[in-house]
């Protein structure tokens, strides 16, 4: 509960959340995609629901000069486009009256005392209570600038003068590239804001479908007893894209790879949901201690060999997407002609715990794959083959529990079933739970519930520091022994739109196993 | 003699034994959409002229809460007793796509038989699925223990009560049948829901909360006929602020708070505005105001005190029964807060004239 809520008699028992508390949000990078398309149409989706705190401020913090009625216009213009729930003109113009634009460069320090003043403004208008949310989604070179600044201009720190009041700060992801850069993130963020008071997005943990894992597994007693290598074969995660390098994504994309890009951060988020053992409370660091285990307990892949035998990497050449041609991932806009960055990685991961010893995990992601899709499989074991092995088809594949987290979020479970007829047969069939099918109702944007959880200050779906160093350990090995191999095992190939390159069935092959079809 | 009662909407007229062969026929003649449910969804009405409405309010209820929808109208004037029955799908695009249906079985049920409304909904659930009943106006003697020990939640408007204080009797004493299991929601305690909400918003400012002990008004203005609605309103914030009635003089009431601070409470009424139109809450340094203009869709919540003053606009609730109904189904849970202001509601009811 927020310390509002200990004050307020009207707030307790309303709302079964935590309580999102009145603030400033300050934004840094507002003139960018992330704030035109996910921040403010999230704010503004949560005064439509009712839920945005009575006196949220939102100041935009950015190089450009502009003004509070052009950064508005902009924004109103994409919220039109984008917003969830459509565009309510009285909801807008009561958001729109609180937003601002506060231009300065991100190394000059007086843009921050202007801003710390301005602040402090607002909050006498508001009445005195200076909660502050500092929102880093500029480019990832401008993030110890900003931090550093914020220090300096003494924004960052619990004030004397305002009892419970507080200042956070939401770092977007890349957080860091490596080990080494992220720790090194993690020291200025850690020097500027206490960790407590320090959220690191991960958009993907505010879907409804990652969130829906802990439910459908410590919610239904059916489940959990099932949840281990005695009954569970493999599992499979894999984040499928159709898109390539377009609006000049490749510049960024050819320096990050799909191992930085995804797995460190999106898919071992999911994986470690799915492995955790069962947390002591729902309190953030109830979940993340059980989370950051799972991490800690990867098997590390860290000669060449080991990386060789169960990491693949590939590009995508030139292929066929959904009817289009679309060029090679070497031939993408901003893209280096000889690059030697995956577009496409396969892992085979091992959780050395009790409850995994020897279930494979394996994790995969690519672009320019057949279709969108973000899915996480659990494969059960077969059935002890004494009954139906002789009839006419054998048994089919064991059950197969799958979790859509994107696009069509939902949970299906195939099993086998008779044929009708006079003989025994057995088919695979599915049962299938469709969120858009049951609940007509669209979820809330993932950066709804994530800002929101801020303002109450509740991190259990942000990144923790020991997850994020934990998740670089890993990731790191494996592009170290990269580095290592050189071009002594060169980079796997597939042709755009296929489902990866041949090296990766082989991978999951040599253990008996195929890559789910989507 | 009954009045005549539009069926046109109902869909395909079948035989009450044919039920359910019918609608396995419906499906397998429609391969392309998907038939979901989530629950089994009564409308009862004792009104026969509702049928009609209530087919057009599950079409549109359907577009986010795919159900199995029984709507049963009772005409008890009837002479003749019979059951007639109609069975449609109501099918809606998910997300642009896939054709997602909801089946609906409407009875027309006439003449006076005490079993048949139960025996009706008994025969024709999804089995294990939640029941959720929306029963339409006053709580009939055919509300009786062996129908609603099998509901699992139960949706009515206390506004359409001619009696209030006989229904919530009736109620109060069905939920301790069903020893709380079954979960009541008044669609008058709904309708305050975002007025509530935005009180607890307001509340989040420091200077109100510095204000909450010297409050001395509250007052409520509201429709004649959302008199319970007001009532449960003004039952909630002295519930939440932990105040006592002291005394009542028509529409006004001396409350005290556990400081010994007197606060007058006043409701209003306003046949011409919103069904619930202001709630002010006010001490000398500092108001908190909410209210709504008839037709409008928004709330304007303003907070006046000495050094600042903030107004925004905010959703309200819904007009319309089925736009609350629709919410109170997306809420879900226990409305345990509801049974919690109850008690200083009944208090307030009961001293009504």
């Amino acid at each position: 509960m927020g310390k509002a809520g200990v004050s307020n008699p009207f707030r307790e028992d309303l709302v079964s959340r935590n309580l999102a508390e009145a603030c400033s949000v300050v934004i840094f990078g507002a003139t960018g995609d992330l704030t035109h398309r996910k921040l403010i149409p999230a704010l503004y989706n949560l005064a439509v629901d009712g839920e945005l705190p009575a006196g949220v401020r939102i100041l935009g913090f950015a190089r450009r000069d502009w003004t509070d009625e052009f950064f508005r216009e902009g924004l109103e213009k994409l919220n039109k486009k984008v917003s969830r729930t459509g565009h309510d003109d009285e909801i807008w113009a009561s958001l729109a009256s609180n937003v601002e634009y506060h231009q300065s460069e991100f190394q000059d320090e007086e843009g921050y005392r202007s801003l710390a003043k301005r602040l402090d403004e607002i909050d006498r208008e508001r009445g005195g209570k200076g909660n502050r949310l500092f929102y880093i989604a500029s480019a990832p070179e401008y993030f110890d600038d900003i931090l550093l600044n914020l220090k300096k201009a003494g924004l960052s720190q619990d004030r004397p003068d305002c009892d419970g009041c507080w200042s956070r700060v939401i770092v977007e992801k890349p957080f860091g590239t490596t080990l080494a850069t992220a720790q090194h993130l993690n020291e200025v963020v850690n020097g500027t804001f206490q960790e407590k008071e320090t959220y690191r997005i991960d958009h993907y943990l505010g879907k409804e479908t990652a969130q829906n894992i802990m439910v459908l597994r410590f919610a239904n007693a059916i489940f959990e007893p099932m949840w281990n290598k005695e009954h569970i074969d493999h599992v499979q995660i894999t984040c499928a894209e159709h898109l390539g390098m377009e609006g000049g994504r490749g510049g960024y994309y050819d320096k990050a790879g799909a191992l930085r890009d995804m797995v460190q951060n999106h898919l071992l988020q999911l994986l470690s949901l799915v492995a955790m053992e069962p947390p002591t409370d729902l309190s953030a660091d109830g979940v993340r201690d059980e989370k950051v285990k799972v991490i800690r307990s990867l098997r590390q892949w860290d000669t060449p060999e080991l990386v060789a035998e169960n990491v693949i990497r590939g590009q995508y050449v030139a292929g066929n997407v959904n009817g289009d041609e679309v060029p090679g991932y070497r031939e993408e806009d901003r893209v280096d002609p000889e690059s030697e960055t995956e577009a496409y990685v396969a892992l085979r991961c091992m959780i050395d715990t009790w409850r995994w010893s020897g279930v494979p995990f394996y994790v995969r992601m690519g672009k320019r794959l057949p279709k969108k899709a973000t899915e996480i499989s659990i494969h059960f074991k077969e059935t002890p083959s004494v009954l139906f092995n002789a009839m006419p088809g054998g048994v089919p594949a064991g059950n197969v529990l799958v979790m859509r987290i994107q696009p069509d979020e939902g949970i299906s479970l195939m099993m086998n079933s008779k044929l009708p007829g006079t003989t025994l047969r057995m088919e695979p069939v599915k049962m299938d739970f469709h969120y858009a099918s049951s609940f007509g109702k669209s979820s809330p944007e993932a950066y709804e519930r994530l800002l929101l959880d801020a303002m109450a200050g509740d991190a259990t779906l942000f990144a923790r520091r020991d997850e994020v160093e934990e998740a670089w350990r890993f990731i790191d090995k494996i592009h170290n022994a990269w580095e290592e191999q050189g071009k002594e095992i060169p980079i796997a190939e597939f042709p755009a739109g296929s489902w990866g390159p041949r090296e990766a069935d082989e991978l999951l092959a040599k253990d008996g196993r195929t890559w789910r079809r989507l | 003699m009954s009045a005549v009662i539009s069926t046109e909407g109902l869909g395909m007229p079948v035989e009450v034994g044919a039920i359910d062969g019918q609608l396995k026929k419906l499906w397998e003649a429609d391969e392309a959409s998907t038939n979901a449910s989530l629950m089994n969804f009564l409308v009862y009405t004792e009104d026969p002229s509702r049928l009609q409405k209530n087919s057009e309010t599950i079409q549109a209820l359907t577009r986010e809460h795919a159900c199995r929808a029984v709507l049963i109208a009772m005409d008890r004037e009837a002479s003749e007793a019979k059951i007639e029955a109609w069975i449609t799908a109501h099918c809606h695009l998910a997300h642009g796509k896939k054709s997602i249906c909801s089946e609906q079985i409407s009875f027309l049920l006439h003449g006076k038989s005490l079993g048949r409304l139960r025996n009706t909904v008994f025969a024709h659930l999804n089995s294990d699925l939640p029941l959720v009943f929306w029963w339409q106006g006053e709580l009939s003697d055919l509300f009786e223990e062996r129908l609603y020990r099998l509901l699992n939640r139960l949706i009515f408007d206390s506004s359409t009560w001619s009696d209030p204080r006989t229904g919530f009797r009736r109620l109060i004493e069905a939920r301790e049948d069903t020893k709380g299991q079954m979960v009541t929601q008044d669609l008058s305690w709904t309708r305050s829901y975002f007025y509530r909400l935005a009180v607890a918003r307001l509340f989040d400012d420091p200077m109100a909360q510095k204000s909450f002990s010297t409050i001395n008004k509250v007052r409520v203005k509201a429709q004649p006929e959302h008199r319970t609605g007001a009532l449960l309103m003004a039952a909630w914030v002295i519930r939440r602020s932990g105040w006592k009635v002291v005394s009542r003089q028509g529409d006004q009431w001396q409350l005290k708070s556990k400081e010994g601070k007197e606060i007058a409470l006043e409701l209003l009424w306003d046949e011409e505005g919103a069904p619930i139109a202001e709630l002010l809450i006010a001490a000398p340094d500092c108001a908190v105001r909410i209210s709504r203009e008839v037709g409008n869709h928004h709330l304007c919540q303003s907070i006046y005190a000495h050094d600042h003053c903030l107004d925004f606009s905010g959703p309200a609730d819904s007009d319309q029964p089925e736009g609350l109904v629709a919410s109170q189904l997306s809420r879900g849970g226990k409305n345990s807060l509801f049974l919690q202001v109850l008690p200083q509601f009944l208090e307030l009811l009961e001293s009504d004239d």
